[in-house]
């Protein structure tokens, strides 16, 4: 250090000029509006008005000053600490000690919580409100190919062909009767809903006692459910709620609900550590309380198509009491769920406790219930 | 603390300045914060973390300088969505078409994503270069990134078809591609690996991951009675495996074998790892040249073996902190379940506590690697460098500018983002 950095306003540094990477070793003076940056022979490298000067990113121990908006890179660098500070209380720009970086940065993270939270209420509210409008609007055309499309990812997932035996029930030829029994039931209930799309009906070896609409009218209906009822009329009911989530265009509707959803949380948010898992867990976190009041939708329809019918409106409540409301994949099979209660409380109060006329004939519901035997 | 002590002895040589603990409290603060903002924050982490290693990284006595900002890389980040969301749109509806365009969409969506992933790469390989100032001059990078990106995939299926027995000229020779077209100021990059260099020091390796699943692989061509299976197959009936296991009593051995086989393969390969990430971390950096400025390093393995060992031990102790601090909250939980069993209010608690606590379990660890692994491999990497040449930073003519952020951004929309 020369006797020069001993007054604050004449210092040493190092200069690059942008032009060339030659280091320059330099006498830096603090004139009253300008910098003025010298070299060892005392020759003029370069003046910088001081509102122009920024403070740039350098290691500890180094104040590092460029030209803002230069079109040269033109860098100073300082070394001495009492000199830095100097410079740093001339030069309004210059963020020596970080304060104004922390408050910007303290703006940053309150407008993206700020956004977190339009992000979620999007999610929550808008996403829905969309995908309700759109599913209604989208011809059966398209809804029948999208489909098809889901159909043949739910089949993957569901089928059971390692076991040795068809995934569909009542293909063989003894299974005549049983196949006109179903026939009987669905045949009944489509007439009575009357949707403008056919409907198809296929019985698959499954344990749960569960049942699948799949948007454009595929309905499964597994296995476990025909053992669970323990009459047609509880078959049926189960069904109705089924054609429900058809007639509603449910599924089509959660299609674009899960579309949207992996668009906004997947993309917005992009490679963070973990995110995939977030985008999962709010998908489905927020597709179940999506799924409450379309379980209730459906369960209200399933009981004005079975009075329509003249059937059991009461056999729905019958039949999730016993299985615990475990009608839609995904959701917990409680027995004591809450959800279930409330849904069985609500049947019971929209249907009297009429019996109605049995769907099917006893020898017909045997052939039916059998309809996977064997 | 730079210049002042760049003597004749330091001529060339490469140091790392910046503190673990410093860069340590930087990536905590950072992942807490990219909790708080669903992740928004990490275009700010990002360039505070490149501005840490850039600033405190010297090269002959003069640290480098990144120039990029936060606001650039969200601006990126904005473009880049603007651009994918018609290309996710079209697969979407491709995916319900049933024809050939519907079969079709995955492979169509894999292929065309991976080239834009690395057409991606190579211009954010451009925006952190030409943001990157040593000497008060720009680096720059020119080359078209849609040739790059045709030329990574094709190498990347030619690695996979030869079971990476390929991925050593893969890498030279995309290295070449990238070092050619770049430029410090006037100064021409090039890049002088050798491919069959690396595939020598890697082959014992790929040789000790790759022979327990050969074996495996032998074992069941022995094993199977192909014109069983082939008899089995022509039937067709859904019960394909159970014939399979009936002609061949000797299968389920073979199935173990071939899972015993695996699992030494999986072990090999995390245990040697690291000796591969050091000897293409040693190939790279000795392959660098910007024109007579050569570089050699003299990457030690065991430095790297060490760092690992330093995140295993800080994984563990926040494994063991996690556990602490998870048990008070289930105990909390139990019993707020259990005063009101109507509500419901236990389970959602219990799917809150379970997501938050992977959140914070996967940033946690990534937190640790990018503190413990990645920033010794940067460190290391750096610091066992040695320019031959040097003299020629100080001589060196400005070129180039700025270049656009959009490259960085489609990265970061497709997750292919690097430092």
């Amino acid at each position: 250090m020369d006797q020069a950095t001993n007054g604050t306003n004449v210092g040493t540094g190092v200069f690059f000029d942008g032009r060339i990477s030659t280091r320059r070793d330099v006498r830096v003076t603090l004139g009253s509006r300008l910098l003025e940056i010298d070299d060892t022979n005392g020759r003029l490298l370069a003046e910088w008005p001081y509102e122009e000067i920024e403070g740039l990113p350098a290691p500890d121990g180094v104040l590092r000053l460029g030209r803002h908006g230069h079109v040269r890179l033109e860098r100073l660098e300082i070394f001495d600490a009492a000199f830095a500070a100097a410079v740093d209380a001339r030069a309004a720009n210059v963020d020596r000690t970080g304060a104004l970086l922390h408050r910007q940065r303290l703006a940053v993270v309150g407008f993206s919580m700020l956004a977190v939270a339009s992000l979620v209420l999007v999610a929550w509210l808008g996403v829905p409100a969309l995908a309700g409008r759109v599913a209604p609007l989208l011809p059966v055309a398209v809804e029948q190919r999208l489909g098809a499309a889901v159909d043949l990812q739910v089949r993957n997932a569901l089928d059971t062909r390692h076991t040795g035996a068809a995934f569909a029930c009542g293909s063989g030829d003894d299974k005549a009767q049983a196949r006109a029994a179903l026939a009987r039931v669905t045949q009944r209930l489509e007439a009575a809903a009357a949707l403008p799309l056919p409907l198809t009906f296929t019985v698959v070896r499954r344990k749960e006692a569960n049942a699948l609409a799949i948007p454009g009218g595929q309905i499964y209906v597994f296995e476990g459910l025909i053992d669970a009822a323990e009459n047609a009329d509880e078959l049926a009911a189960v069904l109705a709620h089924e054609i429900g989530h058809v007639a509603h265009r449910d599924g089509t509707r959660a299609v674009l609900q899960g579309a949207g959803l992996s668009f906004l949380f997947g993309m917005l948010l992009g490679d963070f550590v973990g995110g995939g898992a977030v985008v999962i867990a709010a998908r489905s976190v927020l597709q179940s309380s999506y799924s409450r009041e379309v379980e209730a939708a459906a369960d209200t329809y399933a009981v004005g198509l079975m009075q329509k019918m003249g059937g059991n409106g009461r056999a729905l409540a019958a039949i999730l009491a016993r299985i615990g409301g475990a009608t839609e994949p995904g959701m917990k099979i409680l027995r004591d769920h809450p959800d279930t209660k409330a849904r069985v409380a609500t049947i019971e109060r929209l249907a009297p406790a009429a019996p109605g006329q049995a769907m099917l004939s006893p020898a017909d519901w045997t052939a039916l219930r059998g309809i996977c035997k064997g | 603390m730079t210049s002042l002590q760049a003597s004749d002895g330091d001529a060339g040589r490469v140091r790392f300045l910046g503190g673990r603990r410093a860069y340590a409290r930087l990536l905590a603060r950072g992942a807490a914060l990219l909790m708080a903002t669903l992740g928004i924050y990490r275009f700010w982490l990002m360039t505070d973390v490149r501005r840490f290693l850039w600033c405190n990284t010297e090269i002959d006595g003069e640290t480098l300088e990144y120039a990029g900002t936060p606001i650039e890389l969200l601006l990126g980040f904005l473009v880049a969505i603007a651009v994918l969301v018609p290309v996710y749109a079209g697969f979407f509806l491709a995916a319900l078409d049933l024809g050939l365009l519907g079969e079709l969409t995955g492979l169509l969506a894999f292929v065309g994503l991976g080239v834009l992933g690395q057409y991606a790469i190579y211009r954010a390989r451009r925006y952190r270069l030409t943001r990157t100032i040593f000497r008060g001059l720009r680096f720059t990078q020119t080359g078209s990134a849609w040739v790059y990106a045709l030329r990574a995939v094709t190498w990347w299926i030619v690695t996979a078809l030869t079971f990476g027995l390929a991925y050593p000229f893969q890498l030279a020779s995309l290295e070449r591609y990238k070092m050619r077209h770049t430029f410090y100021g006037t100064l021409p990059g090039r890049f002088a690996g050798a491919g069959w260099m690396l595939l020598l020091r890697g082959l014992p390796m790929w040789l000790l991951v790759v022979a327990p699943l050969a074996l495996s692989v032998m074992a069941f061509v022995e094993a199977v009675d192909w014109g069983a299976l082939a008899d089995a197959v022509g039937q067709g009936g859904d019960d394909l495996m159970s014939h399979v296991e009936g002609g061949n009593p000797a299968l389920g051995e073979v199935i173990v074998f071939a899972m015993l086989m695996t699992a030494v393969s999986a072990v090999l390969a995390a245990l040697l790892y690291p000796v591969f990430q050091a000897v293409v971390l040693r190939w790279w950096t000795s392959g660098l040249r910007f024109g007579a400025v050569e570089a050699r390093s003299r990457l030690r393995i065991r430095q790297v073996y060490g760092a690992y060992m330093r995140f295993l031990w800080w994984s563990v102790l926040f494994t063991v902190a996690l556990g602490v601090l998870a048990v008070p909250l289930l105990m909390l939980i139990g019993f707020v379940a259990g005063r009101m069993p109507e509500s419901g209010a236990g389970d959602i608690a219990a799917t809150l506590v379970g997501l938050g606590g992977y959140v914070v379990a996967m940033l946690g660890y990534s937190t640790i690697y990018r503190a413990t692994v990645m920033l010794s491999l940067w460190q290391l990497g750096a610091e066992a460098l040695q320019l031959s040449g040097a003299a020629l930073l100080d001589r060196v003519e400005a070129a180039g500018g700025a270049s656009s952020p959009l490259g960085e951004g489609l990265a970061d929309a497709l997750n292919v983002g690097g430092y």
